[in-house]
């Protein structure tokens, strides 16, 4: 009994903190490629959620603005990545990689100019609230986590249930039939893309006012990348994403925990990164993403 | 996820060079405005860069000095590119390689200066070149996305080179993270001793024109490129290609380790953890303003070299920080992939001037 207290629920309660922004990044992901659209720059999403969140933080003192201006920040870079793939065709590898080389220079910068500092930045208010009750793991996670597990629900049902999902989906399967049939494909891959860039932003914030209080350079660590691979992995469906995300948290959970055990911490830092490369390998060979994934509907 | 390219076959070379200057002067553009609203003086300050980089023999070798990793990466770039390959792991690839490098270099093996040197560059290309084959390997035989694949091996490479040099590598006595230094038989020539600039300067101009050669005129560089405009015509045609892309990673991977090699041998002689102030990334907007070719990279890579010199002599006077290159670049990498975008702008200016002058008829 005293392992499973002192081992087993730690462990579990980090696993699903850690994985929580992964699963905003990924269930956005879904949105953007069941749209047609690559979603290579989720990692620029998450930064600039996460930067934009601390900086409505700091100059409002409320987390509640600075999670407003996460999303918004994060939808902000999805409307520059929509723009890039849909209005002008830019290849949406090139565009997502330039776009994640842009945040992270323009939020270094940027850091620089608001704080002076190129490291991190002051600490701002955050959302710092424990759920309490009797339910052990779950009880320690912040408000955040409700909001996960409804945003995945809402996702799914929207996705799979009603009628815009339906042509959401059909746009990313096949752009040139969802216009002959007069949808409005550049509408619906906008919502798509600016669903992702929210949902991310989200994510960006959860990792900058919820576990840190403060913005730190390149804070996002390749979690984006991760959350692309995740996305893959759980089909682009939010349900079978959240166990997918779980098994990367775990990752990062038991990395933390093994830290200071005695082993060289870059070791052990290696393992999520290891782990995604193995899912790479044997996870998602036969997992095929939308048949019209970077098509347009006059192709 | 299936990357469709867009093919550029062609697009004429002077098309190209425009695209590039005009995405170079828009971010350049740009820039200035950013810099302006954080309270610099844009003038004044592309002023200095210009004036740093050029003015003086320092400028002009730190220049060099800068250019020498990044025509190495964006040759690595381009080089996969051209394969229809995004290698975004180059910036591993580039630890891996100056991990190869150190390996061979750092015990006094008693051989000859020449023999030495080159034992360490071949050792620095063939890491470099393995890691690489991991993204083609991985890519061929179970469909990976070689984004998130190299972007993960970027992670691991620099914690595999964190943990040696924080281990097995370090120097005694060192307070950081590094090497001792190298052995002397092993070194990059200087061009000029009191400067960090290096004879691989030549080696990077040599390499560039090698791949422009390798791609036009052999058999390897001719299926690599049917492989990169289309893969499934490429097969039919029997063309192997698989193999052409796992050779395309490899051949990508070594020319990044090459900067790593460089960055060892030449600049800092030792190994020095997390050296690299991201050449690996850099090399992508390299490769996005010489439009993927060869023989331009060396100028796209003078170019952002005397942007990054120029800003690093600009740092020490003025507080701006060196992360506007960065920017720089990044808007590069965007603006040239968008020949749409400039199209359009294009078109916009070119309605303003007939508007104008149908007024000035109107009038009269």
């Amino acid at each position: 009994m005293s392992v499973v207290f002192t081992y087993l629920i730690p462990i579990l309660s980090s696993t699903i903190y850690m994985a929580t922004p992964l699963i905003f990044a990924a269930v956005g992901g879904a949105f953007s490629v069941r749209g047609g659209v690559m979603a290579l720059g989720l990692e620029s999403m998450l930064m600039s959620g996460a930067f934009c969140g601390v900086v409505g933080s700091y100059y409002s003192n409320s987390a509640f603005v600075g999670l407003i201006c996460a999303i918004l920040g994060g939808m902000l870079i999805a409307l520059f990545h929509g723009i890039l793939c849909i209005r002008y065709r830019v290849n949406q590898v090139i565009s997502g990689v330039g776009l994640n080389l842009l945040a992270t220079a323009v939020t270094t910068l940027l850091m620089q100019v608001i704080w002076g500092n190129k490291g991190t930045s002051e600490m701002v208010a955050s959302i710092d609230t424990q759920l309490g009750g009797p339910i052990p793991i779950v009880n320690v996670q912040s408000v955040n986590f409700i909001v996960m597990i409804l945003m995945v629900a809402v996702g799914w049902v929207v996705l799979f249930k009603t009628c815009y999902g339906l042509r959401l989906r059909m746009v990313g399967e096949n752009p040139k039939a969802a216009n002959a049939k007069g949808l409005r494909v550049h509408g619906l891959k906008y919502s798509g893309v600016l669903i992702c860039g929210a949902l991310a932003g989200y994510g960006g914030a959860f990792l900058s006012l919820d576990q840190l209080n403060m913005f730190v350079r390149g804070m996002t660590a390749g979690r984006g990348y991760i959350a692309v691979a995740i996305a893959i992995l759980g089909r682009y469906n939010p349900v079978y994403i959240v166990p997918c995300a779980l098994l990367f948290g775990f990752c990062d959970a038991v990395q933390i925990y093994l830290q200071g055990q005695g082993i060289p911490p870059q070791l052990i830092q290696m393992l999520p990164y290891v782990a995604t490369l193995f899912v790479l390998a044997f996870g998602v060979r036969h997992i095929k993403p939308p048949e019209g994934v970077g098509k347009h509907e006059t192709d | 996820m299936k990357i469709k390219e867009k093919l550029t076959v062609g697009r004429a070379g002077l098309d190209s060079l425009f695209r590039s200057a005009v995405a170079l002067l828009l971010s350049l553009l740009v820039s200035a405005v950013i810099m302006a609203a954080c309270g610099y003086n844009p003038i004044q300050a592309y002023g200095a860069i210009f004036t740093g980089s050029f003015g003086s023999l320092r400028g002009i070798t730190q220049t060099l000095t800068q250019a020498t990793p990044l025509i190495f990466t964006g040759l690595a770039f381009t080089f996969a590119k051209k394969a229809s390959l995004i290698n975004l792991g180059v910036e591993g690839q580039m630890y891996m390689g100056a991990l190869g490098a150190v390996l061979i270099a750092l015990p006094a093996m008693g051989l000859p200066g020449p023999v030495h040197l080159m034992l360490a560059i071949l050792g620095g290309m063939a890491f470099g070149g393995a890691y690489a084959a991991i993204i083609g390997f991985l890519k061929v035989k179970f469909g990976s996305n070689e984004v998130v694949a190299g972007f993960m091996l970027n992670s691991i490479a620099t914690y595999i080179v964190g943990y040696l040099l924080n281990g097995p590598l370090l120097a005694e006595g060192s307070n950081i993270a590094q090497t001792a230094r190298v052995a002397e038989s092993a070194w990059m020539p200087r061009i000029f001793s009191k400067y960090q600039v290096t004879y691989a300067v030549f080696l990077a101009v040599a390499a560039c024109i090698f791949v422009a050669w390798f791609m036009k005129k052999t058999v390897t560089g001719y299926e690599i490129r049917c492989v990169g405009m289309n893969k499934d015509a490429s097969e039919t045609a029997g063309i192997r290609v698989g193999r052409s892309l796992v050779i395309a990673m490899c051949v990508s991977g070594a020319i990044a380790g090459l900067a790593g090699v460089n960055q060892v041998l030449g600049v800092d002689r030792r190994l020095i953890n997390e050296f690299s102030p991201g050449y690996g990334f850099n090399g992508i907007a390299v490769s996005a303003l010489a439009a993927e070719n060869p023989v331009g990279t060396i100028l796209a890579g003078v170019i952002f070299g005397v942007l990054r010199a120029g800003v690093m002599e600009l740092n020490r006077t003025t507080n701006i920080p060196i992360e506007f290159v960065d920017v720089i670049q990044a808007m590069v990498v965007v603006f040239v992939s968008a020949p749409l975008l400039i199209r359009n702008l294009g078109g916009h200016l070119s309605r303003l001037k007939p508007a104008r002058g149908a007024k000035g008829g109107a009038v009269q």
